[in-house]
């Protein structure tokens, strides 16, 4: 029989062990990034790593008060704590600081606190609750809508405080409604559509030349678009009931491609645009929008195989790569340790997913379920988005590295948002469904 | 039920294989950028238009022990000129040039401005593009060159092109140049600058650059940089007074004796720190340079001064005595076929050991020395090395000489060497190493370090602080050192440097007169042969209570004088009078009340009033002035206090200026309405008008002044 009252003992050790790792690795990336033989004391309060340092250490004082809160206090307060949050989100659109151009921050003397970052654990909660209330059905329209309002409304606060990084991971939740039932054609439908919006990217800056006809580049995609549909028409002319689906899906395409026009320079700022651009190398702009990308990726580049050992990285320690202690952190590890250290690094987050993924599975209990898959969402799309962008695969969207990436809002947020499960995850035996 | 199990699963399997995917592909863009395309990416890295250049660090300054500046870094300009340019056309070229040679001739006088108008032509029509014009040019002299015709047009119309370099500079030229020494690239670093070359160098910074049109490189931003850490300052224990003294002194007996080269060094006898330090070498002009630091780096015989060390020995050993009886037969002795003289000719008669010391015999202290320890002459050379005189010291300053030292089981060694040795021939020693061995002996025993350097600081900050290394704390025993200093102090007083001999204070020490060893023919006296000697004397002062050592070498005096006494002696004499009169710690205290009692209160000239009490007060000297107060006094001093009285100036009659300076006296009279006129400095000593008598306005009044 285990010990009930001791939680320490039924700890997933496992996944605690591979948080300490990431922290103190971004600890000593910090140190690297902003390294500089004045302040070589690696205490240094000044410095940013002297700083992470003491935030590193709030974080483990938090994450112990959490592994001693009964689990049974974030199910029945899940609501309260969602309510708190956008209360929150609000009041930062009204008092707020504005750094960066987003309108995100509670200053509090000299530290600033981003309320965007504990919205991410505080919709877990309520998502979770919501969706383990017994007999819920997906496929329920009502279901659908109300699942999908508590994501939204902290999207559209955030997007209000003009912070888009922040905003596109509540996105990551999609992945959770999937596996609690979402039909998987909204993901195809997703997916497809932003294949659609890239490739109208790509083909509308060229034009083409038919039988001496120049023909712009989005024309010939609705064209080709349209040569698919008659084709699949025709192989499925004995099922007439899908027809309605493909002519449905072919206007919706004709839409999209030629919305991206609308979208791109209405909808999007210039700054996002040009980034996309970049990104899918239509533009270049090595001064400009892409110097951090292009700085990023000499940094890394030049790191080869072994890297340039600890400290000795002279792309980051010169500050070529502008926000290299926060997001742009991969760089440093990636110019210091090489292709080596890099892989490390995303061989350990590969393994905290499946490790998380794998932990929700054996929950009892669908609201511990839910919420571990909330977990590992949020943290797998920072962690794809944030390192995409440094080495070149997603455009520049700041937003941190978990648990690497210098500050203290992200990394206590971080925090809470992975011992509350490690928390529900200790008690799982005594839970009943 | 089933079904929708498995549904799930496959849904978890997607979410797995996604993750997967994704990972796999952020790994293999990485492999991609830092494999594939590493080459690439590496170049660019390279090639960036951006660079961190160095930002050189301020090398640190050495000082005095005083304060003052030794040496110190100053930018300095070479000024070249593109005489090639394309912006200057022909025409601009030589309606300027005459305009251009007669500036650069004013500005730099050695060369006429016929001179540089042809220099500046030849380089035009050679198509130089970048013809020197001047180097060492001053920051001053540079802002004017700016202005030039053809210059003001700036670097790529006119031409002009100047690089900064930081050159070192010694204020006090050649003043201890040798000891503050160079570090220079490419050359083997010497003196403090050397030995302390990583302190004052400092740390280079890196500033990040980009390179911008006409390869101009510019700083990017105030905050990407590492900024330079300046060198530290070093702080020396040379006293420029007595280096000074010590300098003038050596240079004066140089001349007089038109000697090959000299040294001085002044030690501390407690702490070991080098005062002074002065090498002067006779150059092919016979003018005198510091090219060589003889005191640390040349090694020779020293020659008499040694009988110290070899009598310390045998009083050590308890071998001697200093009233054993010693005959001195005739002056002359033989050891095998071997003839050891004195300088006196005929000898001493029978003598002590303190005389024959004292007298500087060689006769006597080889004979004794050779008695004694001929049976075991290996006892002797360990009694030597035990009092460290074998032992190279170890300074931080590069280029000591290795002192040497024979051991019997050397192959030079023969039966004569011991007798030789025992008077200061066959060994080798560098005026430091017999300094530092005399100055262990005026310290009671205890053996310090030489040391230049006393502290180092950064922006005034203390950085490190050279403590003073005791190298023996006892290299005989206490009775010796009694012993030998009574001998030290016979030498002044009644043996052969009476010469130094003063009633102010007790000087110690020995004098060496050495023959310097001619390789062909050794030793042997010859007719007709030149020898050359070194004279030498090192001591120490006030002998009572030692407070500095000092040492004098004069190498090859060629005037027909060659005794210690004589030659090295005075440049001893007048440094340490030097030393003497101007350091508090050695003199008894004044008794400051009596004196003061004794001397008038400084007198001061008669003038205003208000400014004559301000600074008797200011001093806090007694005045005594009646009661009547008026804007003009005068003052007469004496023992008690300063009378000052009271000096009417009447609007009617000619004002009394007698004893005033000219400034009151002209403000005075001027305001009467008189015109004056004076000759002479000083005070008024007689006025053309007497005082006193009616003043009409306009008149014409003479001063004399003395």
């Amino acid at each position: 029989m285990r010990n009930r009252t001791n939680v320490f003992t039924n700890l997933d050790w496992v996944t605690i062990l591979t948080y300490l790792v990431l922290v103190i690795i971004g600890w000593l990336s910090i140190y690297a990034a902003v390294y500089n033989e004045e302040h070589s004391k690696i205490f240094d309060l000044s410095q940013r790593y002297g700083n992470q340092l003491l935030w590193i250490g709030l974080s483990l004082l938090l994450a112990l008060i959490i592994l001693m809160i009964e689990g049974s206090f974030f199910t029945s307060f899940a609501y309260p704590i969602y309510g708190l949050i956008i209360l929150m989100l609000i009041g930062v659109l009204l008092f707020g600081a504005e750094i960066k151009g987003a309108k995100s921050w509670f200053r509090i003397g000299s530290f600033a606190i981003q309320p965007a970052e504990f919205g991410k654990f505080a919709t877990a909660l309520a998502l979770a609750k919501f969706l383990s209330v017994l007999g819920i059905n997906m496929k329920d329209l009502k279901t659908k809508v109300t699942a999908i309002a508590i994501v939204i409304l902290p999207i559209i606060l955030i997007l209000l405080q003009n912070d888009t990084g922040s905003m596109l991971v509540y996105f990551s939740f999609v992945l959770v409604l999937y596996r609690e039932g979402l039909s998987g054609n909204v993901l195809l439908a997703g997916i497809y559509t932003a294949f659609l919006f890239i490739t109208s990217l790509l083909m509308r800056i060229h034009t083409f030349t038919f039988f001496d006809k120049e023909i712009g580049g989005e024309l010939l995609l609705i064209l080709i678009l349209l040569v698919i549909s008659t084709v699949i028409m025709y192989f499925t002319k004995k099922m007439k009931k899908l027809w309605i689906l493909i002519i449905a899906v072919l206007i919706c395409s004709i839409g999209v491609v030629f919305s991206v026009d609308y979208v791109f320079n209405n909808v999007l700022e210039p700054h996002q645009s040009k980034r996309i651009n970049v990104m899918l190398g239509v533009e270049s702009d090595p001064q400009g929008a892409g110097y951090n990308v292009n700085q990023s990726l000499i940094a890394i580049g030049s790191g080869g195989f072994s890297g340039k050992g600890f400290l000795n990285g002279t792309q980051t320690k010169f500050n070529f790569v502008p926000e290299q202690s926060t997001d742009f952190i991969f760089c440093t590890i990636g110019e210091e340790w090489g292709f080596l250290g890099a892989f490390v690094l995303v061989s350990l987050y590969l393994f905290l997913f499946l490790r998380l993924i794998f932990l929700a599975e054996r929950q009892r209990s669908t609201f511990s379920r839910i919420y571990g898959y909330c977990v590992a969402s949020i943290l797998f799309f920072h962690f794809l988005v944030n390192i995409g962008m440094t080495i070149g695969l997603a455009p520049v969207i700041g937003i941190p590295l978990p648990f690497i990436s210098y500050g203290g809002s992200s990394l206590w947020a971080f925090t809470i948002l992975l011992f509350i499960f490690i928390r529900l995850d200790a008690e799982r035996i005594y839970v009943l469904r | 039920m089933n079904t929708d199990r498995k549904a799930i699963l496959s849904r978890v399997y997607i979410v797995y294989f996604f993750v997967c995917l994704f990972a796999l592909v952020i790994v293999g863009q990485t492999v991609n950028i830092q494999v594939v395309e590493g080459a690439h990416w590496k170049e660019k890295a390279e090639n960036l238009t951006i660079e961190y250049n160095n930002i050189e660090a301020v090398r640190g300054n050495i000082y005095a022990a005083d304060g003052s500046l030794l040496a110190t870094s100053v930018p300095k300009y070479e000024v070249r000129f593109d005489a090639n340019t394309p912006s200057i056309t022909d025409d601009f070229f030589y309606q300027n040039v005459d305009s251009l040679a007669i500036e650069l001739s004013n500005l730099f006088p050695e060369r006429s401005k016929k001179q540089y108008v042809a220099e500046l032509i030849a380089a035009r029509k050679k198509g130089a593009r970048y013809h020197l014009i001047r180097r060492n040019v001053k920051f001053t002299e540079l802002k004017q060159m700016e202005e030039f015709p053809i210059f003001r047009k700036g670097k790529y119309k006119g031409g002009f092109i100047y690089t900064q370099q930081n050159k070192r500079v010694k204020p006090f030229n050649i003043l201890a140049a040798r000891t503050i020494g160079y570090d220079r690239e490419g050359i083997q670093p010497v003196g403090i600058e050397g030995a302390y070359s990583k302190e004052l160098r400092g740390i280079n910074g890196k500033r990040l650059e980009q390179k911008i049109a006409g390869g101009v490189w510019m700083p990017i931003s105030d905050e990407n940089e590492i900024e330079p850490v300046d060198g530290s300052d070093v702080y020396s224990t040379i006293d420029v007074n007595i280096q000074d003294v010590a300098e003038n002194a050596l240079m004066k007996q140089l001349k007089l004796h038109h000697a090959g080269y000299g040294c001085v060094a002044v030690m501390e006898v407690a702490t070991g720190e080098i005062k002074a330090i002065a090498n002067l070498q006779r150059t092919k002009d016979s003018t005198y340079y510091e090219s060589y630091n003889f005191v640390v780096g040349a090694a020779t015989e020293p020659g008499s001064t040694f009988k110290l060390a070899s009598l310390m020995a045998a009083f050590e050993d308890g071998f001697l005595e200093l009233d054993d009886m010693v005959d001195t037969e005739n002056g002359t002795t033989k050891f095998y076929d071997a003839v050891m003289r004195d300088s006196h000719k005929g000898g001493y008669g029978k003598i002590s050991i303190k005389e024959s010391f004292i007298k500087s015999s060689n006769v006597a202290i080889s004979k004794e020395i050779n008695r004694v320890y001929a049976k075991d002459p290996q006892k002797f050379i360990d009694r030597l090395n035990k009092m460290y005189v074998n032992k190279k010291l170890g300074i931080e300053i590069s280029g000591e000489g290795t002192p040497y030292i024979k051991n019997t089981s050397d192959k030079s060694w023969s039966g004569i060497t011991l007798p030789w040795m025992s008077i200061g021939y066959e060994v080798e020693l560098t005026p430091l190493n017999i300094l530092t061995f005399y100055n262990a002996v005026a310290n009671n025993g205890k053996m310090v370090k030489p040391k230049f350097v006393k502290e180092i600081r950064h922006r005034g900050k203390l950085v490190r602080k050279i403590e003073t290394e005791v190298l023996n704390p006892s290299i005989c025993s206490e009775k010796t050192i009694k012993m030998v200093k009574e001998m030290l102090e016979g030498v002044v007083q009644e043996g052969t440097a009476t010469n130094l001999k003063n009633d102010v204070y007790k000087i110690a020490g020995k004098t060496g007169t050495a023959q310097i060893a001619n390789k062909k023919l050794g030793y042997k006296y010859k007719k007709d042969i030149k020898v050359s000697h070194q004279a030498s004397f090192v001591g120490y002062f006030p002998a009572d209570n030692p407070k500095y050592t000092c040492i004098v070498v004069v190498n090859a005096p060629s005037k027909g004088v060659y005794y210690g006494n004589l030659v090295a002696g005075p440049i001893f004499k007048e440094v340490a009078d030097k030393v003497y009169a101007t350091s508090i710690g050695i003199h008894k205290e004044i008794h400051k009340k009596e004196n003061q009692a004794k001397s008038r209160i400084p007198y001061a000239k008669d003038g205003y009033y208000p400014d004559l009490k301000k600074v008797y007060e200011e001093f806090g000297l007694k005045t005594n002035q009646g009661n009547e107060v008026t804007e003009w006094a005068k003052v007469n001093t004496d023992v008690a206090a300063a009378h000052i009285t009271a000096r009417k100036v009447s609007p009617i009659y000619v004002a009394d200026v007698t004893g005033m300076s000219i400034k009151d006296a002209l403000y005075i009279l001027e305001n009467q309405g008189l015109s004056v006129f004076f000759k002479g400095k000083g005070v008024v000593k007689k006025q053309s008008i007497a005082p006193g008598e009616k003043l009409v306005k306009g008149n014409r009044i003479f001063l004399e002044l003395e």
